[in-house]
């Protein structure tokens, strides 16, 4: 279980995103006809109740944070993130940005490899050799079974084309 | 088609040699997979669907099949020789398996899994035949009322599946059906939340959405602590079973099966409740009963026989009813999806004959796992040296090349990366994510029957108790709610009592050593 800070924070967190989607999201993002005959049938109609779902299960989790008996002190769990972790984390997540763009640009083949050989040097790059092996040699092996037996057509990029 | 007409086309099906080593490929794959720690069934099953694409619908399907028990069995293996349950229903496994492999008795613990699964899977599977087509042919009667009560019932399983609060359970389902109306609507075909981006004008891909959910936190998790393997291997031992103990220990493993079949057809509950309510009924009314937590081998066969009869009998809600029972058969409606096939009672009219075919092949792949369950129990050794910095990429590099493989499109593998990170983050914060995806694959069943039903009577709510089998599912939910409350209330007294006693407990050893 969380602090109670961190479950008070979640729940003020929930309510703020049911208020956005409902103040925001549903009336701008979902087109509605203007005139539907029932209520029931409008495409607003069921985000609009998962909206207000969510707004009282954010207060139910604000309330029971508030309210409830917190662990003791030193047995909740922290949510609390180290400074290496935290940046290895946010390297993971500008990697996966970046190959999300390089597929169209260098294949997607190449891109595997880079990202499995990055993967390994973010997590200590240990036995960095039998990996890169296992970077150029799995990669190959899905795009032949992918493009050979299954008939995808795997993005090949602009520079290097495999046949 | 007639019953023998439709039995004897599945027979034709499975007999293909296809059919046989799809299904052993797909058991080879879930034992190995399940074996590995770090990976789970769920995960295996989720990034063997890519791969399925290519294939007949009936060798896709029973490759995830084989996977998914194959799975199930694989993850007693590390429970039994390193205390490290490769799938969350394993851990009742591990109570005594892994003080047998302490004595020496890896070998006789892992065999007794292996028959005790087999055995348990068989019946499990018996119990999917008998009442599959039963249930699908009453679902004949169902109209979209109907289907709306009994995806709300449904939606209950949200509860089994929330982990520690149910509040966050229910988040988390929230969230998912806000997903599932991404997309054009149904009605008017107006957009919903497609940005006036196309590629969101058919909805967010629900295999780029699972395999984002459940394989991208464990890379994340893996990013954030790279950590080796712990936990040394014990060494097997003689491997194999006495007539004997397996007589001994039948009773038990009669009864789990029982148990897993049981509780497998209810939607929600899912393997780990049934290995542990297995154990603990042997445990009850064992003569060894203190021998339980030490390494009594009837132990195992009994969390092993509660932990795989679910196997067979979560398909019964999902082939009958379109109703995914647990989150791993939430996944393999997937492959019925890539195959334009909808689970459900219309299935058993128009593709009878793969529906049989799945019930034989299920049979086979009872024996099947024995087999190659027994080659498994030996070379476990050298899966468990996979090391975790390599096992983890590879998974990465599976997952792009999977989900891209589903529509050929490069904004899924986008989806599955935010996927991932909305992953992580709902593990972070304790946000369970298996009741994001079922309410994911519920929702626009439940939202399309609610309006369809409300168009057929204009608009008028009565339609919703319009029968018996509306009553029936109202009343159905109504006490899965009053189960759920009563189940969350004691829970709750319980955690606080724990908390009260261990700080009672804190502030008696302060006095003692102050």
């Amino acid at each position: 279980m969380l602090s109670r800070r961190d479950e008070t924070l979640i729940g003020l967190g929930i309510m703020a995103l049911a208020v956005f989607l409902l103040a925001y999201m549903v009336p701008n993002w979902i087109v509605a006809p203007r005139s539907v005959r029932l209520i029931f049938l409008s495409p607003m109609f069921w985000p609009n109740i998962l909206g207000w779902v969510l707004l009282v299960l954010g207060g139910l989790l604000t309330l029971r944070a508030l309210l409830g008996t917190a662990p003791p002190e030193g047995q909740a769990d922290s949510l609390a993130i180290s400074g290496p972790e935290g940046l290895r984390l946010v390297v993971m997540t500008a990697m996966l940005v970046v190959i999300f763009f390089a597929i169209p640009v260098l294949g997607m083949v190449w891109t595997s490899m880079l990202a499995f050989v990055a993967t390994v040097l973010l997590t200590g790059g240990k036995r960095l050799v039998l990996g890169v092996l296992v970077a150029v040699v799995l990669p190959l092996a899905l795009y032949f079974f992918f493009s050979k037996v299954a008939g995808v057509s795997i993005p090949q990029g602009d520079f290097v084309r495999l046949p | 088609m007639s019953f023998f007409e439709a039995l004897a086309a599945g027979f034709g099906l499975v007999a293909q040699w296809e059919s046989l080593f799809f299904l052993a490929l797909g058991i080879a794959v879930g034992v190995f997979a399940g074996a590995i720690p770090g990976m789970s069934a769920t995960m295996a099953v989720a990034l063997t669907l890519p791969f399925t694409f290519a294939l007949d619908p009936i060798f896709g399907i029973l490759l995830l099949l084989g996977v998914y028990k194959g799975g199930i069995f694989g993850g007693s293996i590390p429970a039994i020789l390193i205390r490290t349950p490769g799938t969350p229903a394993s851990s009742a496994t591990a109570l005594d398996g892994y003080p047998m492999a302490e004595q020496g008795k890896a070998g006789k613990a892992l065999g007794m899994a292996l028959y005790a699964s087999c055995i348990a899977d068989f019946v499990s599977n018996i119990a999917l035949i008998v009442f599959a087509g039963w249930l699908a042919q009453f679902a004949m009667n169902f109209g979209p009322p109907e289907f709306f009560t009994l995806i709300v019932f449904s939606l209950t399983i949200i509860a089994g599946v929330s982990g520690d609060s149910l509040t966050k359970g229910i988040v988390s389902a929230v969230i998912g059906l806000l997903l599932a109306t991404v997309g054009l609507d149904l009605i008017f075909g107006t957009n919903r939340f497609t940005f006036g981006n196309a590629n969101l004008m058919g909805g967010l891909n629900f295999i780029a959405v699972l395999i984002g959910l459940f394989a991208l936190p464990e890379i994340f998790a893996h990013v954030r602590l790279p950590r080796e393997r712990d936990g040394k291997v014990r060494g097997l031992g003689h491997v194999g079973v006495a007539f004997d103990e397996l007589k001994r220990c039948f009773k038990s493993i009669f009864r789990g099966s029982l148990i897993g079949v049981f509780m497998g057809s209810i939607p929600g509950i899912g393997a780990a409740p049934s290995a542990f309510l297995s154990y603990s009924e042997a445990r009850r009314t064992s003569p060894n009963q203190a021998n339980f937590g030490k390494g009594e081998i009837e132990g195992v066969a009994a969390a092993e026989a509660g932990n795989n009869g679910v196997a067979g009998a979560t398909l019964i809600p999902l082939l009958s009813l379109g109703i995914p029972g647990d989150v791993i058969t939430a996944i393999i409606i997937g492959a019925f999806m890539v195959h334009d096939l909808q689970p459900g009672p219309m299935l058993f009219q128009t593709h009878a004959d793969i529906i049989y075919a799945l019930f034989i092949g299920l049979i086979v792949s009872s024996v099947l796992l024995f087999f190659i369950g027994s080659v498994a129990i030996r070379g476990f050794r050298y899966v468990a040296d996979i090391p975790p910095n390599l096992l983890f990429p590879s998974v990465l590099v599976l997952c792009i090349f999977g989900v891209y493989a589903v529509n050929n499109s490069a904004f899924d593998v986008g989806v599955m990366f935010a996927m991932g990170l909305l992953g992580y983050a709902m593990v972070l914060l304790r946000f369970p994510p298996a009741p994001f995806l079922i309410a994911f694959i519920l929702g626009p069943l439940l939202e399309n029957n609610f309006r369809q039903s409300l168009l057929m009577s204009q608009g008028a709510p009565e339609i919703f108790t319009r029968g018996p089998i509306t009553w029936t599912f109202w009343a159905l939910t109504l006490l899965a709610l009053a189960f759920i409350i009563r189940t969350t209330v004691s829970n709750a007294r319980l955690k606080r009592r724990l908390r009260e006693e261990s700080r009672r407990h804190g502030e008696g050893q302060d006095e003692a050593t102050g």
